[in-house]
């Protein structure tokens, strides 16, 4: 960064990834059943060196944290890192604090889907692995092309019409989604949890649905940081700067719209996360994206594990929905920081 | 040529601003683009910047289509400075600065030395190597428009293009800016195009200026050749004063501020023989009634020739204390004639204007209405040893008629006017 007052930015990556593991580590141990931190990280270690030796306890042990634990937390860090990284992307490329990932579609077109997949699923008696994300992750794609054609106009995107048109079409499916809903009977519960949100039941295949899409989507993002910056000052400037602005702006949304719709799939739709995150990092790490996305991705891994660890504690044996945790919890920390810090928020 | 615009039109959607432009610019050359609010300068701005394509026609940077040319191409040849923005993101003025240097990085290349230098020497010449560190949303807007200018700066153009570049700027940093920009094209050759409102900067600044009008140019040119008051008249529908401190200076434009309404103009005229310095009444009255007043034969520099000019009149002139030079009496004869009326005040006659009444006599003769105001008499006015005495008696028995005053002569000449709109 030249020459910037900015926050020491080597020192804040290593505490917030050591932050990250040990929540992880905490997320790993807490269940039904508590596993010392210790256990975890020998378990951990045994588990790829040394298996013949995981014996007894330590072999159940391994066995919960390998098919339920593990798999859940790592989602919940994934997730939560994705959510707030494409927040921050839709903050940038609307130059609105009030952008989040699901501002164009994305949660409609995922609810409805995962909605007709669960009742489709009982109607038919079918019973696909992958038939509630899928459906899910298909919808919230299509959605979004839905609403980029409808906000292009001239050869132009103009960034204003398309979260109009986002706003439109999410009233439009959201109506859909209740109206499925009312007719649900006996599903209704399903997919109530499945839109709050949430982590429980989430295994390896869920990773490894989420993995490709999600990790195709961040390394476009990340390709574009320096243009996100550029596009902050305005459309025109940044055409003038030599940047082809719709061309960019094409890539970053499909990017974001993989990245979210990958979270989403699996995860339900987990609000405040990509609202938030971005501006709690925004106030110590400024506007620029390339010290702003890296920061957010860790921040956002490390709230969602601590959501996620929250809704199994609080009221254990019973779990919340991760999405009621993560506003419970998330606003009131925000407005305690907006109310500290000093100077302009966006 | 390093810019030419070839027969561009354009237009936001059906609505058509720019109607086939043509023109060029030189390398080196500060144009300044002139016109009132909605002519399309800003539009041409865009066009010629690759920001708006042509609905028709093509500009061309250094003899190749600017938009057929990729955009960071051109982005490291051609900056552009906006008008302030109003989006603000606490970007420190360093940040902002910096991103000027975009054009010039690979996609995974850091910033260098040589970006930072780029910086450095940019905020250097906008004097604001001061405001460094500072976030620019603290910024105040002048403070602001000279940070864009410095980002701009360090994009290390060919060509400048500024829009309004001083409009939040104090009248020190307008100045500082546009000696800047001269700097800049004396030092490296930098070729300017800016949308210009203040006319005086576009006067005192630019190699040629272009006006537009209603999506067209009006008309192009160095300073001096284009801007006179019946352009500015024709252009923006005002009334202004353009003075010339020298002969070789720039034009500047004075505000009217003895601006007279014209209501409903009278298409009468009236021509009056001035020279006595007791004109300027006379003038200021029928102007204001709507009168076509013209005058003459003015020595340059009396005055009568003062308020003539301030009030935009036809002046019949000669250079001061001199005879009447035969152009300008044949001038001063022409607007006679074509007049309604003619007034002669009780003006001194010497043997510098003596020649104004022989001239006046025989266009009385030939039955132009003279109207003689022989408030003071003859005798007491005549310097040229009587000659002017008998001219002058001649004159009063051809004269339409002789009054004794000022006022005697506007109530006859309103009278009849009146009675000729009546009927």
């Amino acid at each position: 960064m030249y020459g910037s007052s900015k926050i020491n930015y080597r020192l804040t990556i290593l505490v917030l990834t050591a932050a990250l593991g040990a929540f992880m580590i905490l997320g790993v141990a807490m269940g039904a059943v508590w596993i010392k931190p210790g256990e975890v990280l020998t378990i951990l270690y045994r588990h790829w060196g040394d298996p013949a030796s995981l014996v007894g306890s330590l072999y159940t042990h391994d066995l919960i944290i390998f098919t339920i634990r593990l798999p859940r937390v790592l989602l919940a860090a994934l997730v939560g890192a994705g959510l707030a990284l494409s927040g921050a992307v839709f903050q940038g490329l609307f130059r609105n604090p009030m952008a989040d990932p699901y501002v164009i579609g994305v949660s409609s077109g995922a609810a409805l889907g995962a909605v007709t997949a669960i009742l489709a699923q009982r109607m038919l008696n079918l019973s696909l692995t992958y038939g509630v994300p899928g459906f899910a992750f298909i919808l919230a794609i299509l959605t979004i092309m839905v609403v980029y054609r409808l906000a292009k106009s001239g050869g132009k995107v103009p960034v204003m019409t398309l979260l109009l048109a986002g706003i439109a079409v999410n009233s439009l499916l959201s109506a859909l989604v209740s109206l499925c809903m009312y007719y649900s009977g006996s599903d209704m519960h399903q997919l109530v949890f499945w839109l709050m949100g949430g982590f429980s039941g989430r295994g390896w295949n869920h990773l490894a649905m989420f993995l490709p899409y999600a990790v195709l989507g961040s390394l476009i993002i990340l390709v574009y940081t320096r243009e996100l910056n550029a596009m902050l000052i305005g459309e025109e400037p940044a055409q003038h700067l030599g940047i082809n602005v719709e061309q960019v702006k094409f890539r970053l949304l499909i990017a974001a719209a993989l990245l979210t719709g990958a979270c989403v799939s699996v995860s339900g739709l987990i609000a405040f996360v990509g609202l938030i995150v971005p501006h709690m990092v925004r106030l110590i790490s400024g506007p620029d994206h390339r010290v702003l996305l890296p920061l957010v991705v860790i921040t956002g891994a490390i709230f969602m594990v601590a959501a996620d660890i929250t809704a199994r504690v609080l009221i254990a044996p019973e779990e919340l929905p991760v999405g009621i945790v993560t506003a419970l919890v998330g606003a009131p920390f925000f407005i305690y920081l907006l109310k500290r810090q000093k100077r302009a928020l966006f | 040529m390093l810019l030419k615009l070839l027969d561009v039109s354009c237009s936001y959607g059906a609505w058509p601003v720019l109607n086939g432009l043509n023109f060029a610019v030189g390398q080196g050359e500060i144009m300044g683009i002139v016109g009132p609010n909605g002519s399309g300068k800003s539009t041409l701005l865009r066009a010629m910047s690759r920001v708006l394509p042509p609905r028709q026609g093509q500009v061309m940077l250094q003899d190749r289509d600017l938009y057929k040319m990729e955009a960071r191409q051109v982005a490291s040849q051609v900056a552009f400075v906006a008008q302030e923005s109003g989006n603000e993101f606490p970007f420190t003025v360093e940040d902002m600065v910096m991103m000027g240097r975009m054009p010039h990085l690979k996609r995974f290349q850091r910033e260098g030395p040589r970006d930072r230098e780029a910086v450095d020497k940019a905020l250097h010449l906008t004097r604001s190597s001061h405001l460094a560190g500072r976030l620019i949303t603290e910024l105040s807007g002048g403070e602001k428009q000279r940070i864009i200018i410095a980002r701009a700066l360090a994009q290390e153009p060919r060509v400048l293009f500024l829009d309004e570049p001083t409009s939040f700027l104090d009248i020190n940093y307008q100045i500082e800016m546009m000696e800047l920009l001269n700097k800049l094209r004396r030092d490296q050759g930098l070729t300017v195009v800016m949308v210009v409102h203040d006319l005086n900067l576009a006067s005192h600044y630019c190699d040629s200026i272009l006006i537009l009008k209603e999506g067209a140019i009006y008309a192009a040119g160095h300073p001096a050749r284009v801007l006179s008051s019946d352009l500015i008249q024709e252009v923006y529908g005002c009334r202004v004063q353009v003075e010339y401190r020298s002969p070789d200076a720039r034009p500047t434009i004075v505000f009217n501020t003895d601006r007279r309404r014209f209501f409903k103009e009278n298409t009468r005229s009236v021509h009056i023989i001035g020279g006595g310095g007791s004109c300027g009444r006379l003038y200021n009255y029928l102007t204001e009634k709507g009168w076509r007043v013209t005058t003459g034969v003015l020595n340059v520099g009396d005055s009568d020739w003062h308020d003539a000019v301030r009030l935009n009149l036809k002046i019949a002139e000669t250079a001061p204390f001199n005879e009447i030079d035969p152009a300008s009496l044949a001038y001063n004869l022409k607007l006679m004639q074509e007049a309604d009326y003619v007034l002669l005040p009780p003006i001194p006659f010497g043997s510098g204007n003596l020649a104004n009444l022989q001239s006046l006599l025989e266009l009385a003769r030939d039955g132009c209405r003279v109207i003689v105001i022989d408030s003071q008499a003859i005798e007491d006015r005549d310097y040229t040893g009587g000659r002017a005495a008998k001219l002058y008696t001649s004159l009063v028995k051809y004269a339409y008629c002789q009054v004794a005053s000022e006022n005697e002569a506007l109530l006859i000449i309103e009278g009849e006017a009146h009675d000729a709109i009546q009927s």
